[in-house]
């Protein structure tokens, strides 16, 4: 089963590759890999996030909440404070993280119920950052301020630059510190963390500002993508990313999962969006595959040993 | 009898029940305080009006986390049938004009939405709140797409008297809320489903063990809620006189806000359908008092997602909860 696991989504991924290149040669091509990749990159940082709450065991229904927010953020104060409105933006999602860890932590609340009510207070607060508009980002300081995720380095989109390094990050931090192994152990058998004395609290807690941090450099890219910021930005994404994690491999019981799992599975879903929409299936339809696509991957990636009792 | 309650710390339980409803007495008698217009009957019947739709759209959900499990498919659901019911009636889109017929069949697909949730929740079984969030998803996609992202406009005033018309001085909207607050009672109180949904989200493995079927009553409860939902849809497309995937924006919170808030607990087995007609009118008052006191809407959503840590927090039965996921 565990094989079948790390294997299936790759495979799954290189089938739709060529699925959809034999439908369309011209998708073959270095440059339109590159425009793949690239459009994957905000989808993924949303998810990497999201990856360490369900190793956890946990689930956070408020990254879209985040994300938006931040955009708001960024674009509003961007004029005034200039680079210092990115870790401004960064923040805002990291606050709204320990406000979901510390809510379904300190009162101990299932974590989609707290991530659920902290992401009504996040989007109120996007609606109060942005004056219930959309805010536009001026195209000069796009330029002066925003290049780092727009432009170009060494010929690959910068992007992609960001999406690698925080792959690297994060794929350290889970594969090769202490940090990593207690979200994974907290994930597989929480009682036992407990029990062997660290504090798991202190892990969940710093999962969750992760989760809220990740959102909001996803929510900056797309501001900086879109040239806009606005309270309903990224509400299209939640769907998407917890479907990248989770058809990556990485299941819903907790204990098992990796950060470029997660890569592959936000490529699987960029890819199968490309190809429904290259056979001229109509985005609406696109989101109710997404719906079940969704459903049923939880379904092949729990572990029901687990769980006696499934609510 | 009026809030049930059951659970074996009696003292504390006593409080628990009654606390919703003395929170609504003292949020009535603080907005009165602010505005002495609140408690005459013209704004009593606009604050039952607006809390129609939620307290139809509360009593499928109540069941449902009564059972300890959750629906975040509402939005989904409501969508489809509003979009639905508006394509049967008299509409600017199809030529169709079916007038009341729509609205059992706008509700059959409601039902058969939860069906949907329910069969993919117990035979993949995978958890409830992943399945609903995914057929929820797929919900709006199916209104989108039976659209093409336009909006119907309904020209039935037949079906539009369903929610705006009156009987005996009191809104259409406010009788069929009132009445789907009896049937949602009486399958509580005096049907054996209803006394499986407590024994359910109590203790399933006892449940079981006392031959309950446990499947096929989740996955009849999920229906039923659905139904609920497609009224709900059928409400809002009469109220708003227009169908589009969006009509139901908002109303999967306020619903769980209403459910929790009305002391219906998370965790299953503790609660009423009453509890939430409490609930509901509790976000109700709230909003309509925000208003009042010249409070920003888009705060509303803000103050509801602290009712909802509030709530949730003061009704959980922690200790039937080990490890809070």
């Amino acid at each position: 089963m565990e094989h079948i696991r790390t294997m299936l989504p790759p495979a799954v991924l290189v089938g739709m590759v060529l699925i959809v290149g034999l439908y369309d040669p011209t998708f073959f091509s270095l440059s339109n890999f590159e425009t793949v990749i690239s459009d994957t990159m905000s989808l993924f940082l949303m998810a990497t996030g999201l990856t360490l709450v369900i190793m956890m065991g946990g689930i956070d229904l408020s990254v879209q909440a985040v994300a938006s927010m931040a955009s708001c953020i960024l674009a509003v104060y961007l004029p005034e404070l200039g680079f210092l409105a990115i870790p401004l933006a960064v923040l805002g999602g990291t606050i709204a993280g320990f406000l979901s860890g510390f809510v379904s932590i300190a009162l101990r609340i299932p974590s989609f119920i707290a991530t659920l009510a902290a992401g009504g207070l996040v989007t109120s607060a996007a609606y109060w950052f942005s004056d219930t508009r959309s805010v536009d980002i001026a195209e000069d300081l796009t330029g002066r301020y925003l290049n780092w995720s727009v432009g170009t380095t060494a010929g690959i989109s910068n992007d992609i630059w960001v999406g690698a390094v925080f792959l690297l990050i994060l794929g350290v931090l889970l594969g090769a510190t202490p940090f990593g192994r207690y979200v994974r152990a907290v994930g597989a058998q929480e009682r036992a963390v407990i029990a062997s004395g660290i504090n798991v609290n202190r892990v969940k807690i710093a999962t969750f500002m992760l989760s809220g941090t990740m959102a909001a450099v996803a929510g900056v890219m797309m501001a900086a993508r879109l040239g806009s910021g606005s309270p309903t930005l990224a509400n299209e994404f939640l769907l998407p990313a917890i479907a990248a994690v989770i058809v990556g491999g990485t299941a819903i019981t907790g204990g098992v999962g990796s950060i470029w799992r997660t890569l592959v599975g936000a490529l699987i879903i960029q890819v199968v969006r490309i190809g429904m929409t290259f056979m001229g299936v109509s985005v609406f339809i696109q989101q109710i595959i997404f719906g079940f696509i969704l459903v049923a991957a939880v379904a092949v990636t729990m572990d029901r040993k687990k769980i006696l009792v499934i609510k | 009898m009026a809030l049930a309650v059951r659970t074996s710390k009696a003292g504390f339980a006593k409080w628990r029940a009654w606390a919703p409803l003395a929170v609504l007495a003292g949020l009535c008698i603080l907005v009165s305080l602010f505005n002495s217009n609140f408690l005459t009957v013209s704004n009593s019947l606009r604050l039952l009006n607006t809390a129609a739709i939620p307290l139809v759209l509360s009593m499928g959900a109540t069941f449902i986390i009564l059972m300890g499990s959750i629906d975040l498919s509402v939005e989904g659901v409501i969508a489809v049938t509003a979009v639905t019911v508006s394509l049967l009636v008299a509409n600017d889109l199809t030529g169709y004009d079916y007038g009341l017929w729509a609205v059992p069949v706008a509700i059959i697909a409601g039902g058969l939405l939860g069906l949907l949730n329910g069969v993919l929740h117990v035979r993949l079984k995978t958890p409830s709140f992943m399945t609903t969030l995914g057929v929820g998803f797929a919900g709006v996609g199916i209104a989108t797409a039976m659209l093409g992202g336009q909006t119907v406009r309904i020209s039935d005033q037949t079906f539009r008297a369903l929610s705006l018309g009156r009987v005996g001085g009191v809104p259409m909207a406010i009788w069929i809320a009132l009445a789907a607050v009896i049937v949602a009672y009486v399958i509580q109180e005096r049907t054996r489903i209803g006394r499986w949904v407590y024994a359910i989200g109590t203790d399933e493995t006892t449940a079981r063990q006392a031959g309950i079927p446990i499947e096929r009553t989740r996955i009849l409860i999920f229906s039923l809620a659905g139904l609920f939902y497609g009224l709900g849809g059928v409400l809002s497309a009469a109220q708003f006189g227009q169908g589009h995937a969006l009509i139901s924006q908002g109303r999967l919170f306020t619903t769980v806000t209403a459910v929790v808030v009305g002391g219906t607990s998370l965790s299953g087995g503790v609660g009423s359908v009453l509890n939430s007609v409490v609930g509901v009118l509790i976000v109700v008052v709230l909003a309509n008092g925000m208003v009042l006191m010249g409070v920003e809407p888009y705060i509303q959503q803000g103050v509801q997602g602290l009712l909802i840590i509030v709530a949730v927090a003061l009704s959980l039965d922690r200790s039937r909860l080990d490890v809070v996921k």
